[in-house]
């Protein structure tokens, strides 16, 4: 009821003065009934065991701070949050974020960290038509398992691996690239978005390695490395891979001989950096999220205010999604009864948000974004801090190719 | 005679009637996957309860009948009679090659046998990403139908793995009253024995292997339907694992306990997983209680109950 009475305001505000304060009072009234009768729900599916706990309670907290800086309510609503664990298994995904629709009733969907899982729900959610705000970055969610009702405020793999591409070829080696990384989907496309666009552009690819996700001993693969003599190591590792296979890095003693250039969660500020001394100094990753990136500096400030170290990307990404999900309800007054419209509202203008202002591509739902060309640098402090070299403006990713 | 025997089923389809009529979308979707994977350890059961055969690749059969299913699906529609027929065909065949290989080992290492056997077959799910997806499964399956009726939503997913549970759980009984069941029970307990009176162990348990083979792949054709999707997980050795588990709290050799104890673990991952990140401490409790209290599974411990309360 108070819904309507919010539509039919806007009109009524144009007939005159007593329209206006007949509008003023309902307003007055309609609101604080809304915040009391209509809670909203948010679900959030996410990894809080197996191999992505630490990203999973990352993004929890990310959330849950932009919740707490928000006094729980969105656009006067009281705002309960529930959070599901989805161990990284899609059957599991898929179970939980049916609990929350058909269960919990939520009002809206939110969160994913493996790309197994944001694809296996992208038809469940489509099919229940649940607002979705999937944060998995599989290059097919914003391609051909886009979605009216998904929408994407994170990166895609190939913006990643394309704009490291980019950065390679013009300021690093024009050929002789080695590229390493994870045998797993998001692995292959890391690295195969590298490697097309490091052709594309020219320059010529040597061998490429792989090893399975989860692997403990690099030393053959380092050798190979190391008898290679690249001009340049390109490579993908994520979570506690990342960390083995910078600490062997060094060890192998590669470091500082041989640049490496990598994804940005090779070199995760608050999961893998802190762990690796400084075994990553002088690597460069391209990177949607920077701890010196301006844009981020109000973030990191009440991140850190919290107790918590520099922020990484799963923090920053669960923070970025409750700033677009904000601002999706404010643009329309709170109500999501209307998809359609809630959608256009987030569409007419970008977002401000710790990722930088955040315009949406209205083919599939898919956030543009700033990516930073970061070096790992010594901070003042004598720590290792993810520094901007460059940003590359607006990257977007190529869609649903016609 | 024929009235008690009639009674249990006709009981079961008034509580199904029950159930579909009165729960949400969500509920009865969960107690399809709970119908669907208790009738997958209802056939290990067979294995287990009455042959001794502790196999740890159960889900491979399992599983692989769910992709076949399911890519099945995408080439030529999902009708429910070809996708049982896919399901059990392929349940079946995986069995007979499984059978092959771990039946000439006994105990442990035909454990570990069907173990490997099971990872071999996940190596090939997750590794021909061109058929089966890799790593991101299998996603875009049409709804299941029979001739011009959908059977997509959850109602009817409901009620087909209710009605397929049902058979399973006669087909199971029956097997274990026949000659082929009392002969595999035989196995178990005297082999030497039993090949003393001219059985031949291999072909005994092959044959069982076969029976939950081809009831494993029935209810693995339907599993994809349920989530519209079907992952390496589903394949992979923790879920037969986790089928054993399953089948230990519910009761070993009890048949009907295969689905109790698949309704709490699944129940305890589901609701306690939303209160606690620590869910999986309370399935090890309740394991480790299940084992010293009732050594026998919830279902004999629950019949003694009932029991007790009759005869005072």
């Amino acid at each position: 009821m108070p819904k309507h009475c919010q539509n039919d305001i806007r009109p009524g505000a144009s007939l005159g003065r007593r329209g206006l304060l007949a509008g003023a009072a309902a307003l007055g009234l309609a609101r604080p009934a809304i915040a009391q009768a209509q809670p909203l729900r948010i679900g959030m599916v996410t990894s809080l065991s197996g191999p992505f706990t630490a990203l999973g309670e990352s993004m929890r907290a990310g959330m849950q701070l932009l919740l707490a800086q928000s006094g729980q309510a969105i656009a006067g609503r009281r705002v309960e949050f529930l959070v599901e664990d989805d161990q990284a298994r899609p059957e599991e995904g898929v179970r939980k974020a049916r609990k929350l629709i058909g269960q919990d009733r939520v009002d809206l969907l939110c969160g994913v960290i493996s790309s197994g899982v944001a694809l296996a729900l992208r038809d469940v959610v489509t099919e229940a038509r649940m607002p979705t705000f999937l944060l998995g970055s599989a290059n097919d969610l914003a391609r051909k398992a886009a979605s009216p009702f998904i929408l994407r405020p994170t990166k895609t793999n190939w913006m990643l691996g394309d704009t490291a591409a980019r950065w390679t070829y013009e300021k690093v080696s024009k050929s002789k690239v080695l590229t390493v990384g994870s045998d797993y989907a998001a692995g292959r496309e890391y690295i195969g978005d590298f490697a097309e666009g490091y052709r594309r552009l020219g320059g010529g690819i040597g061998r490429q390695l792989w090893t399975p996700l989860g692997s403990a001993d690099f030393g053959p693969l380092l050798t190979t490395i190391a008898s290679e003599r690249p001009e340049v190591v390109y490579g993908f590792f994520a979570g506690s891979d990342a960390v083995r296979f910078l600490r062997q890095w060094k060890e192998y003693r590669l470091a500082g001989r041989v640049p490496l250039v990598g994804t940005g969660a090779f070199f995760d500020q608050e999961d893998v950096l802190p762990a690796v001394g400084d075994a990553a100094l002088g690597a460069v990753n391209t990177f949607h999220q920077s701890p010196t990136a301006p844009a981020s500096a109000a973030f990191i400030e009440a991140y850190r205010a919290t107790g918590k170290p520099l922020p990484g990307e799963f923090s920053t990404t669960g923070y970025v999604c409750g700033q677009v999900i904000k601002a999706a309800l404010e643009r329309s007054n709170g109500d999501l009864a209307d998809w359609e419209k809630t959608r256009a509202g987030l569409f007419a203008a970008p977002v401000e948000t710790a990722f930088g202002p955040m315009p949406f591509d209205p083919r599939n739902g898919q956030a543009i974004l700033d990516i930073h060309v970061n070096e790992v640098k010594r901070g003042e402090d004598g720590r290792m801090v993810n520094t901007v070299l460059h940003t590359y403006r607006q990257v977007r990713d190529p869609g649903i190719p016609a | 005679m024929s009235l008690s025997r009639l009674a249990l089923p006709m009981a079961g389809l008034a509580a199904m009637a029950a159930v579909a009529a009165l729960s949400g979308d969500f509920q009865l979707r969960f107690l399809a996957e709970i119908l669907l994977i208790g009738t997958a350890v209802l056939s290990l059961d067979l294995l287990i309860g009455f042959g001794g055969l502790i196999s740890l690749g159960h889900a491979a059969l399992f599983g692989s009948a769910a992709y076949a299913a399911a890519i099945a699906a995408q080439h030529l529609g999902a009708s429910l009679p070809v996708m049982l027929g896919i399901g059990i065909a392929m349940g079946t065949a995986v069995a007979a090659l499984m059978g092959l290989v771990i039946l000439r080992a006994g105990s442990l290492f035909l454990l570990i046998l069907a173990l490997l056997f099971g990872q071999i077959v996940w190596e090939i799910c997750f590794h021909w990403r061109e058929v089966t997806g890799g790593a991101d499964g299998l996603r875009g399956l049409p709804p299941l139908s029979l001739g011009p009726w959908a059977l997509g939503d959850a109602r009817s997913l409901f009620v087909l793995a209710g009605l397929l549970a049902l058979g399973s759980l006669g087909v199971a009984r029956s097997f274990v009253a026949s000659p082929l069941g009392r002969a595999l029970i035989g196995t178990r307990e005297q082999p030497i024995r039993m090949q003393a009176l001219g059985y031949t162990l291999f072909s005994v348990r092959f044959r069982a292997l076969l029976v939950a083979g081809a009831m494993a792949g029935a209810a693995g054709s339907l599993y994809p339907f349920v989530n519209l999707y079907v992952g390496p997980q589903s394949v992979h050795w923790t879920l037969s694992a986790t089928m054993i588990i399953m089948l230990v709290i519910g009761g070993v050799g009890s048949l009907w306990g295969a689905f109790l104890g698949t309704a709490v673990y699944l129940a305890l991952q589901t609701y306690v997983g939303a209160w606690t990140d620590r869910w999986q401490l309370c399935v090890g409790l309740l394991f480790v209680l299940t084992v010293l209290v009732m050594p026998q599974g919830l279902a004999s411990g629950f019949l003694r109950l009932t029991r007790k309360g009759r005869t005072p």
